[in-house]
């Protein structure tokens, strides 16, 4: 399949579906849930012929296009089969230099080739349809689909105004998937806005009794930040000679072209900038409160959407677009975010001990692992004398430790978010101290609960501990007190999170209200759940599966960052 | 890689996997067992861990080179340790994390060690358990809140399979190749630990204890994290062993941080400079060298009272080691191979070094996480209220096995541990020994006494590694592993045959009643107080296993307070609570078993337990007996020396070699020279413990319930287990909930009320807005359409049809304009 093809399949079957269910009678909701299920289950196959075509050899963004002739820069065609040149190898007897590519026999310069399809969008302002992929964007892409087919699941017993809620359900899909695969800014940012509207209506209608209120703080906390990325946005545009083009920003960014640089005045503001933006969807503290508010009127599907995929894209943010178009600025500000991700790591442990809302405890649990992502990031030591970079090792590390703390947080808390979801709709409570006795009365749902919420406590052999321990262990390097904070969240996430499971799972009896609604999970409902389980297992187990992926594009962006700097 | 050896690393491999296949298909046991009446989950765990002790068996057999152990030479030829890898966690660059395995004789006996005794309590628990065999058990303990007791179906089929998960997490532990592996297992066995002692999850009881035990353990595993950040940092592996990355070869932790030869510390306080080590780098280990001279003689004398078997090992190794430090003692540099060449950096030559106060910060870190784990002061208050689980849970997990995991750990990871280090270690230890023992002597729950005298014995073992014993505290390991586990038991089998009563005021003379059980727990009281008739007949002393090793361990202490006589208090606490610990473990079975029934119900109903549980104790008591036979020339000491690390013979010098801070290791010679005399030291106590014990609780010549009046203050103290859990709960958990409580009133009240503020004055400029709009704008607008209205109402009247009235405006108004227009431009 033509990549463009594919790509755009992937950002917009669930578009399609959308539309299609405009053609079901009103009433016939069933089917409609089944035909936005064949939806997404397409969108999710797409993704893993995405992880098919993705060369995992090839750290920079795919597909690698070339110019079908010379003379016309605007056609062309897909290299098939290539391979990045190494230092020293040798090609008819020429030596090549490290970067080139190499396909059929022949070699290219990187100014030969081009990365990511692209297709004119708006002339006027150089606006382009950019897409492309990397180890950065492929994991998260396919979490997306992943956590998105889960949750559209988990949406069966949705009964209220079915279609709607299916068709923002697929536009917010959409939305994610886009902002995943954009790789220009002006894109990116639509992407990021088109998730902004259905999110905001699934909470505002679906939602808990303070639907309203939740719906519209979420809004405009996102919509601040947006606005911030929309004005760093802009000057960056200006200043690069007008170009949206995330990878010829990020060139500018590093010094790369020639006459070209953002100022180091513009590269500190811009960052601020784009890190409020970002930090707010995090959400890192002090821009949180959104979250726990959202995550207990949202309903259990959309509440493992947030937490699974939404809050990544933050993280996504500032891998892809803060750090690589404002190096200096990131530099300057390494320290302060370190800082407030080890803030927000105990912060949140904290807030959550203290929730006696069963999905509160959840969402405050989120705000205390993506603080995890932020440390993970922002662990970049430099000399301040020569700009080199201290321990580089350490910090790519920190960086793989927070792409993986992303994926394996979007599984744990979509399953924690879940387990709440399953018991919510049998009482009709959350209450922490009106639980008690699951254990006995449901055992099978506790054990694959417990199981999960291991995972969220950082088990070794499930997910939750590779992604913190990774970032904890890198942190040394950087920051000797940080590190030390961030390792204090062990003993206060055992904390609460053993806290909760003695409230809810064990003791003799249940203690709330509606003891006779509780039955055992239905076979949709334990499906979910195993599969969750099994994929926290199976990353925890091996989490060589998705450091493989992720590997080489990190070590890109790390490298080139630590040259922009020197 | 010989076939051999390859056979060996398959056999603990799947000596280890298999209780986790077993686990997996356990756990299910609800699902396809045909009742809860059914034994087969049980029995496949059995099976399990029985083929896992007969793998690690045929592997102890395979591995140690036979002729070395028993032969007169040195133990170090023993085994070779084999080490590789399994597979990869993460590679950053050249940094590698992965799944490794390092396998010495150590690591062969933990294997045999564990998987024997957790055989003979898994069968045990076949039988110990069987009141979960049913459909409709009745928990006693639990009081529902209409009255009644709480009934639920049996759990036999789960205990079992978290049974299976613990072993193999603990062989997992055992079988680690990088401290990094150690502290994923350690974090697992936490969470087995944690699944068993809250087992009856109805009992609020019990899940609180599991809670606090899994979090205690945290707190621990926090300076254990700590630990390995800096190893991680400044080592940049965690690798115990040598390895490739690339096929370039990178030392392992115990290679970088080898010792070299001190020079002479002792004898003329004179240090060698960083120049002259360098020289110096090449010296092998075993050469001749005057102060080897020296050792020498002293060994001739120690000849006579001492087997022949011994002098050979201290001979080959008689020289003090050290750190490779340099001269402002600040940093240690690291070695590429054994030989002491230092790690230089390609590029700017300079060498390779970790901060002396990093080694510290690292070692005591580390140590952190042991002292969690093997309840230690200040974290043993975990301990005793994990004996809300089962008791075989008690047996394996709480006594033998993984509580011990923190003394394996401390022992291990010998190397890393400057001698500030182990000092600290030797304290912690000292601390918890006596601690512990002073509050066994006023438990009355048989389960708590046999926990504090847990703690007290793992504090044995702390000290032991502590003074540079570290062959007599793993030694002390598993013997105490196996009386322990005996005891443990044995108490299991008292309390079922007691139907649940675990209060020893209530029971006494249950001797006649379940002779095996008292026996056997005699077996194991014996072998815990140490004592012995300590003349040779048939050449060797006739004495339990525990004699052997808490003799070693005092005479280290002993060895210690001699080479640094201001810790004098690590050789006469140790022995005076050697004195409290066969008093409280024979007052515990006088209570029991001895004198006359104090409940009649209690007695009545008593009955020997069934050959389930019987032959284990039988088993065990076989081990506590035999296991240490030969004492340090014994084949079980000489497996231990096999794996010792190279720099305990000789003894080891602190970097201080003046002053206050001076801190000496006593060599192996000179913890020989004191053995003999420690070892009546030692007895002398035990002895005068138990007959204390005898007068007040087996003949009765006073009154126990006197010296508690009299002595009320001390014994409401020790009762209330010095009050740890009082302070902390006041020092932690208070603070900890009172701060929680200040982040949520902190987002509600601050971060949202500023943004309800915001939103709020955000809302008034639009009403002002609106005000504005509707007041001056709109008023603006509505005035000028007024006036306008106005004005065309007014000229309204002009309008009046009449044609000749038009006319004349229209004359009117053409003679006006050409007016204004002479007027304007009179040109």
């Amino acid at each position: 399949m033509d990549s463009t093809t594919l790509l755009s399949l992937i950002i917009f079957t669930p578009t399609v579906g959308a539309l299609f269910l405009w053609a079901f009678d009103r009433k016939a909701e069933e089917s409609m849930r089944y035909c936005a299920l064949v939806f997404t289950t397409i969108t999710f196959v797409l993704t893993l012929f995405l992880l098919g075509e993705f060369d995992r050899d090839d750290p920079g963004i795919q597909p690698v296009l070339v110019q079908v002739n010379e003379s016309d820069a605007t056609e062309y065609e897909r290299l098939e089969a290539y391979h990045v040149a190494t230092e020293g190898e040798v090609l008819d007897g020429v030596k090549l230099t490290a970067g080139q590519i190499v396909s059929d026999g022949k070699a290219y310069d990187e100014s030969q080739i081009q990365r990511g399809v692209v297709h004119r969008w708006i002339g006027q302002w150089n606006i382009n349809y950019t897409l492309g992929y990397d180890g950065i964007s492929v994991p998260l892409v396919l979490l997306t689909s992943f956590v998105s087919l889960l949750s559209l699941l988990a949406a069966w017993n949705i009964k209220k105004h079915v279609r709607g809620f299916l068709i923002l359900f697929l536009l917010l899909e959409s939305g994610m998937l886009g902002v995943f695969l954009s790789l220009d800014f002006f894109l990116f940012y639509v992407f990021w806005e088109v998730m902004l509207l259905p999110m905001y209506f699934l909470i505002g209608i679906w939602g808990g009794p303070r639907k309203e209120y939740a719906a519209i703080k979420f809004f405009l906390y996102t919509l601040v930040g947006s606005v911030l990325m929309l004005i760093a946005m802009l000057m960056v545009y200006y200043d690069s000679g007008q170009s949206f083009d995330l990878q010829y920003l990020a060139r500018v960014g590093q010094g790369l072209e020639d006459g070209l640089s953002f100022s180091p005045t513009v590269q500190m503001a811009a960052f601020i900038l784009l890190f409020i933006g970002f930090a707010i969807k995090v959400p890192i503290f002090p821009f949180h409160t959104w979250l726990p508010d959202a995550h207990v009127e949202a309903p259990t599907p959309i509440s493992m959407i947030l937490a699974g995929v939404l809050l990544k894209m933050g993280g996504y943010g500032i891998l892809r677009i803060a750090f690589p178009l404002c190096p200096e600025g990131a530099a300057a500000a390494a320290w302060w975010l370190a800082l407030i991700g080890a803030v927000s790591i105990i912060y949140g442990a904290f807030a959550a001990m203290a929730q006696t809302d069963f999905k509160r405890l959840v969402a405050y649990s989120s705000v205390s692992h993506m603080g995890y992502v932020l440390l993970g990031i922002a662990v970049w030591k430099i000399n301040e004398d020569t700009g080199a970079t201290i321990g580089s090792e350490y910090w790519l590390m920190g960086m793989n430790g927070a792409m993986f703390q992303m994926l394996a947080h979007g599984v744990s808390s979509a399953g924690m978010f879940f387990m709440v979801g399953v018991i919510y709709d049998r009482v009709h409570h959350r209450d922490l101290n009106q639980f008690g006795g699951l254990m006995g009365l449901m055992p099978f749902y506790s054990g694959l609960a417990v199981g999960i919420f291991f995972a969220g406590l950082g088990l070794p052999g499930l997910c939750g501990f590779i992604g913190e321990v990774f970032v904890v262990l890198s942190t040394w390097n950087f920051s000797k007190p940080l590190a030390i904070v961030a390792a204090a969240g062990v003993i206060l996430t055992a904390g609460y999170i053993l806290w909760a499971i003695q409230r809810v799972f064990l003791g003799p009896e249940y203690k709330g209200p509606h003891k006779e609604d509780i039955t055992p999970m239905n076979g949709r409902e334990a499906s979910i759940a195993v599969v969750l389980l099994v994929f926290a297992i199976v990353l925890g187990v091996y989490p060589e599966s998705m450091f493989g992926l992720m590997r080489g594009s990190m070590k890109l962006l790390v490298d080139s960052l630590e040259i922009a700097m020197r | 890689m010989t076939a051999e050896e390859s056979l060996i690393v398959k056999l603990l491999t799947a000596a280890w996997l298999l209780p986790l296949l077993g686990f997996a298909v356990e756990v299910f046991g609800g699902y396809w067992q045909k009742s809860r009446k059914s034994k087969a989950a049980a029995l496949m765990a059995v099976a399990c861990i029985g083929c896992g002790f007969v793998a690690s068996a045929s592997a102890l057999c395979l591995g140690i080179e036979w002729s070395a152990l028993l032969g007169e030479g040195t133990k170090h030829d023993v085994m070779e340790p084999i080490s590789g890898t399994f597979y990869l966690l993460g590679e950053f660059g050249p940094l590698v994390l992965s799944l490794d395995y390092y396998i010495d004789s150590l690591t062969l006996l933990m294997f045999t060690m564990v998987t024997l005794i957790a055989t003979c309590i898994h069968v045990f628990a076949l039988g110990y358990m069987s009141d979960e065999l049913t459909d409709d058990h009745v928990d006693h303990e639990v009081h529902l809140s209409d009255g009644g007791h709480f009934h639920r179906p049996g759990r036999f089929y789960r205990f079992f399979s978290f049974m299976s998960l613990f072993c193999f997490s603990m062989l997992g532990l055992v079988l680690a190749g990088n401290i990094f592996q150690v502290f994923v297992f350690w974090e697992l066995v936490g969470i087995c630990s944690y699944l068993l002692i809250g087992f009856y999850v109805e009992r609020k009881s019990a899940s609180t204890a599991a809670n606090k035990a899994f979090i205690v353990n945290r707190v621990g595993d926090f300076g254990f994290i700590i630990g390995l950040m800096v190893i991680w940092t400044s080592f940049g592996t965690f690798r115990f062993f040598d390895h490739e990355i690339d096929t370039k070869p990178v030392p392992g932790l115990f290679t970088m941080i080898s010792r070299v030869e001190a020079e002479d510390a002792h004898h003329d306080e004179k240090h060698k400079s960083s120049a002259e080590h360098e020289k110096d780098e090449e010296h092998p280990e075993g050469e001749e060298h005057p102060e080897g001279e020296e050792h020498h003689n002293g060994e001739e004398k120690a000849e006579e009272s001492h087997p022949a078997g011994e002098h050979a090992t201290a001979e080959h190794h008689a020289h003090t080691m050290q750190l490779d430090v340099d001269d402002a003692r600040s940093v240690v540099f690291l070695h590429k191979d054994n030989k002491g060449t230092r790690i230089a950096d390609p590029v700017t030559e300079t060498e390779k070094s970790i901060p002396y106060w990093l080694l510290i910060v690292a070692g005591v870190g580390v140590f952190a996480g042991c002292i969690g784990k093997s309840a230690q002061f200040p974290l043993q208050t975990w301990l005793p209220d994990a004996m809300e689980g089962p008791t075989p849970v008690s047996a394996l997990v709480h006594s033998a096995t993984m509580v011990a995991a923190g003394v394996y750990l401390a022992g291990r990871f010998y190397p890393m541990f400057a001698p500030e280090v182990l000092l600290v270690i030797a304290y912690i230890g000292c601390i918890t020994l006596f601690v512990a023992a002073t509050i066994a002597i006023v438990a009355t729950d048989i389960k708590r006494v046999l926990a504090y005298s847990t703690i007290s014995q793992l504090g044995y073992m702390m000290l032991g590694i502590g003074v540079g014993g570290w062959a007599a505290g793993l030694f002390h390991l598993i013997t105490h592993a196996f009386f322990k586990s005996l005891m443990f038991l044995a108490s299991g089998s008292v309390i079922v045959g007691c139907h649940h009563e675990q209060e020893m005021p209530k029971m006494g003379g249950l001797w006649r009643k379940m002779p095996v059980t008292a026996f056997t727990m005699l077996v194991g009281v014996i072998a815990i107080c140490g004592l012995a008739i300590p003349f040779s007949i048939f050449g060797a002393k006739i004495a339990f296993s525990g004699y052997h090793s808490k003799d070693a361990i005092v005479a280290s202490s002993l060895a210690f307070m001699n080479a640094n006589q201001i810790h004098f208090l690590l050789f006469f606490v140790p022995l005076v609570t050697a004195g409290i610990t066969a008093f409280y473990m024979f007052r515990l079975w006088f209570y029991t078993f001895a004198g006359t029934p104090r409940d009649k119900k209690v007695y009545d109903h008593a009955r020997e337990s069934p050959l389930v549980m019987t032959i284990p104790l039988i088993v065990l008591s076989f081990f506590a007996i035999f296991v240490a036979v030969g004492g340090e020339v014994g084949p079980l000491y000489g497996l231990l020396q096999g794996s010792e690390p190279v720099h305990v013979d000789g003894g080891a010098v602190s970097v201080a070699t003046e002053g206050a801070t001076a801190i000496t290791m006593p060599s192996r010679h000179a913890i020989h020279d004191v053995h003999g005399q420690a070892g009546w030291y030692a007895l002398i106590a035990a002895v005068s413990g138990a007959v204390f014990a005898y007068l007040l609780y087996g003949i009765r010549v006073i009154d126990p319930a006197d010296i508690k009046r009299n002595f009320s203050g001390v014994h409401t103290f020790l009762v209330e287990k010095w009050r740890f859990d009082d302070l902390y709960e006041v020092m932690f958990i208070k603070p900890v909930h009172v701060i929680a409580r200040w982040c949520t009133g902190f987002d509600r009240g601050y971060i949202d009320g500023l943004l309800h503020w915001l939103s709020r004055k955000t809302v008034d400029v639009s009403n002002w807005d609106r005000k504005f709009d509707e007041n001056v704008i709109d008023g603006l607008v509505n005035w000028i359409g007024k006036v306008v209205y106005k004005s065309g109402r007014s000229l309204r009247h002009l309008q009046t049809g009449l044609i000749r009235q038009y006319v004349m405006f229209i004359a009117l108004g053409v003679l006006a304009l050409f007016v204004l227009l002479f007027v304007m431009f009179p040109a």
